[in-house]
């Protein structure tokens, strides 16, 4: 009985979507009528949503965990596969394939124990070798993220896994989190991108490239049924996306601060906190040449008086209200608000004790109102990505303010392929934030065999050693605490009495639109890349009313 | 080459062809003069930014109207202009002379010279022109020195073969013959008999490579291989504002697109009009 109605259900959603196919279709067509009143819309069932993303979400290639999917630059839940574990809303961890998990005393060896009655959409059981063939493939491929930790990975017996490290890694389970497991049985690296096997909460049922990719529930999920059955992914440009807003096209659209003055009939615009954050890196040496013939360290900002003056002399709040009409919150670290996030970061806004730390450090205010030191000039130049508004228009009013101090400021669009060498010795805009606690090691750990950081010229051994004990640890809830000290451990550290080898500015807050009725499930803190985060909880959306005719 | 006496008759108003020409010419070149002079002085007013200004329309806004980041539409749109005119002079500058150096060498240096240049001209035209200006100045790692260079180095083909073909006649010609005879050496020739002979084709060329120029330094620019995003160009200005067009800014694309389309034309007429002044065949017009 219960499988009939499934079946019937999921006939029933066929038929629907390709209505719906249909209906966007024909939707393109009439692109120029804007008042959204498409006979299409009407038919769309309830439990369906429609949502775009930036063309950058679509996954190049493909939905395969050992080539960026889910574990990529910008991290999120896999959705077509399962993980072992899962980040809850507070970013602590929970469970999904494992039932429990353990790590041995020296940190080398962690035990996963796994569901038996898990299997994959084509009908074979999820086993412990599945896992292990996943982990051991993705380290092999090591596309996209750093795998370096783990030396092997074997199954004990077949709800057993066992991972060797190569090092102690305390954050292991929030690694965990985002491999989703594929089937070593019907795994082939050519074609699983474009045609995954999983066991997660969707199938893929359509990906047209550059174009949409349609997921489907599965509907022999081991979990909770998802709620939303179809979810069909847009790939457009952010104008595109507006538009298709207005037009009444989708019912999800993601949009920026740029678009935040607008209204769209029938939408509400939602806006989701962030670790996306955006941050200027402080060369933290003087000015000098590597071995690769690079310049790396810039004499103005290796004073840390200089450094400390810049952080509390930049106004955050105004930041927001100007650049992101609003919509962001100030950022004082790369983790703002996630558990291993310490708050002696954060700082006041204080205009003058800035300018007295600069006069402390001998930089005397000039007849031109540029300060200067034994004849140098304060003087920065900005570096941004070119062709990212937003992170131009923070450039410009971080300059500006900086300008108020007396720090004279140009502003230079690079491109990526330039930036990386570039911001060795100049201060560059950055974007990070992510759900482990491995981005303040990536970001102020000294690489090993070198003297500096790998993105922005600093060291200081203290600092390396908290982290080198947290990832030690090998208890989780202890290792937040580490990774604090790491932070600020009453004498020294990356913050403001510390070192500040970086000054953070702001999280930018994700804005969506969202039809009205849609009940878009409560998000977790967004981490950097403003894509499929917003999904990861897709199967909990509902619609409380459908009302696409406006 | 019809005689209209002194001219005065011809159009009735006291003046010749000749003369509004000319009176056209110094108002052309007094226009982009002082847009170019006056975008130079503006370059500081046109980065500045005023976040207690965005997205004013014009009348509230200036002229021009503000941006997303408050800066002034009209600074910003003269300032590019001039960097647009600065930039096309140089490179059509380069241009030019490398196109007067190859047209020469083809047609003076004899017959292997010629099939090698001639296979350069085929070469560079036969790459369609953004490509080819995008390539290089990716290669020259974008920025100002990559759209010169692009520019600079894609543009001079089609001059070049008109003046390959006016050399080769010219070598044909009774007096240049005469002077041969007479034991003028070759450099003599070339620079006594044959250059006067090519200037008006090559100032025109010169003048009309500048519309080119200009438009190409703005759609390379437009597609983000040119100039950088913190420069007051036009392209940078024509493609900041198209993700503004959905939400109705319509004066961020409009009034930089009028102008650039303005100093085209202007830059076209007045290579137009130059021919015909220093083309013996319209003289007396």
């Amino acid at each position: 009985m219960m499988k009939m109605r499934k079946r019937m259900k999921s006939t029933a959603a066929i038929l629907l979507s390709a209505s719906l196919a249909l209906g966007l279709l024909s939707g393109c067509q009439g692109k120029d009528t804007s008042s959204g009143q498409t006979a299409e819309n009407s038919r769309a069932d309830s439990d369906s949503v429609i949502i775009a993303m930036d063309p950058n979400s679509e996954p190049e290639a493909g939905f395969d965990p050992a080539y960026g999917w889910g574990a990529g630059e910008h991290v999120h839940e896999p959705l077509i596969q399962s993980t072992l574990t899962v980040t809850n809303t507070d970013l602590t961890i929970g469970y999904d394939l494992a039932t429990d998990y353990s790590v041995s005393e020296d940190g080398m060896t962690w035990t996963v124990t796994i569901r038996d009655d898990v299997n994959f959409t084509d009908g074979e059981p999820l086993t412990a070798e599945d896992v292990a063939f996943t982990y051991n493939t993705v380290k092999e491929a090591s596309a996209v993220n750093d795998f370096t930790m783990l030396d092997y990975a074997e199954a004990a017996d077949s709800t057993t896994a066992v991972f060797h490290m190569t090092r102690p890694f305390s954050i292991w389970p929030y690694t965990m989190a985002i491999v989703g497991i594929v089937p070593e049985h019907a795994y082939d690296s050519a074609t699983y991108g474009s045609n995954p096997i999983g066991s997660g909460r969707y199938i893929l049922r359509q990906w047209d490239r550059g174009q949409q990719v349609i997921l489907e529930a599965n509907p022999d999920y081991y979990g909770e049924a998802p709620k939303m059955r179809q979810v069909t992914i847009l790939f457009m440009e952010e104008d595109a996306a507006f538009l298709a807003a207005q037009a009444g096209q989708v019912d999800v659209a993601y949009t920026s601060a740029t678009y935040s003055d607008q209204t769209v009939e029938g939408y509400s615009l939602a806006s989701y906190a962030s670790v996306d954050n955006r941050g200027f890196n402080l060369p933290a040496v003087p000015s000098g040449t590597d071995e690769e013939g690079r310049t790396v360290g810039n004499d103005f900002t290796s004073d840390v008086l200089v450094r400390r003056a810049i952080n509390i002399g930049v106004d955050r709040q105004e930041m927001i209200d100007n650049v992101l009409n609003g919509y962001g919150s100030p950022a004082y670290s790369v983790c703002d608000g996630l558990p291993w996030y310490n708050e002696a970061s954060e700082v006041e806004y204080d205009p003058e004790a800035a300018a007295a730390l600069l006069d402390e450090a001998g930089w005397t205010m000039g007849d031109d109102g540029v300060r200067e030191k034994n004849g140098v000039k304060a003087e920065m130049n900005l570096l941004y990505s070119t062709g990212d508004s937003v992170r131009q228009a923070l450039t410009a009013d971080f300059a500006a303010q900086m300008e108020e101090l007396g720090i004279s400021c140009t502003i230079e669009g690079a491109g990526w392929d330039t930036a990386y060498d570039r911001a060795l010795s100049e201060p560059l805009l950055w974007g990070w934030g992510a759900h482990t606690p491995m981005e303040l090691y990536n970001i102020y750990h000294t690489i090993d065999g070198t003297d500096s950081a790998e993105y922005s010229p600093y060291s200081n051994s203290t600092v390396d050693g908290y982290m080198d004990q947290a990832l030690a640890s090998n208890d989780l809830e202890e290792s937040y605490e580490l990774w604090k000290l790491s932070q600020w451990d009453g004498s020294t550290g990356v913050t403001q009495d510390g070192d500040i080898p970086w000054v953070w500015l702001v999280n930018i807050d994700h804005l969506y639109w969202v039809r009205e009725g849609l009940q878009v499930a409560d998000q977790k803190i967004h981490p950097h890349g403003h894509g499929w985060s917003l999904v990861n909880n897709v199967d909990q959306w509902t619609w409380t009313e459908r009302n696409d005719e406006l | 080459m019809k005689s209209y006496g002194n001219g005065t008759e011809y159009n009735g108003k006291g003046k010749n062809r000749r003369k509004s020409t000319i009176l056209f010419l110094a108002a052309a070149v007094v226009i982009l003069g002082a847009v170019t002079v006056s975008g130079i002085f503006l370059e500081g007013t046109a980065t500045e930014t005023d976040f207690s200004r965005t997205n004013l329309a014009p009348g509230a806004g200036g002229l021009f109207g503000t941006d997303w980041m408050g800066r002034d539409m009209f600074a910003r749109t003269l300032a590019g202009l001039s960097l647009s005119i600065r930039i096309g002079i140089v490179t059509a500058a380069v241009s030019a002379v490398i196109a007067l150096l190859a047209g020469t060498a083809a047609a003076t240096l004899g017959r292997k010279a010629d099939a090698v240049i001639s296979w350069c001209i085929d070469l560079v035209m036969g790459i369609p022109h953004i490509l080819l200006v995008m390539l290089i100045s990716i290669a020259c790692g974008r920025g100002f020195a990559g759209v010169v260079a692009g520019v600079a180095l894609s543009h001079w083909p089609s001059l070049a073969r008109v003046i390959r073909g006016e050399v080769i006649q010219l070598r044909q010609a009774p007096y240049i013959l005469v002077a041969e005879k007479l034991g003028a050496s070759k450099l003599q020739n070339v620079r006594r008999h044959m250059l006067p002979h090519l200037l008006p084709q090559f100032l025109t060329g010169l003048i009309l490579l500048f519309p080119h120029a200009i438009l190409h330094e703005a759609s390379v620019t437009f597609l983000g291989f040119g100039l950088s995003s913190e420069q007051p160009a036009i392209g940078v200005i024509l493609s900041e504002s198209m993700q503004y067009l959905t939400t109705g800014r319509w004066w961020l694309a409009l009034f930089p697109g009028l102008a650039l389309v303005l100093a085209v034309v202007l830059f076209a007429l007045l290579g137009e009009r130059l021919r015909q002044l220093m083309d013996p065949s319209s003289v007396h017009e």
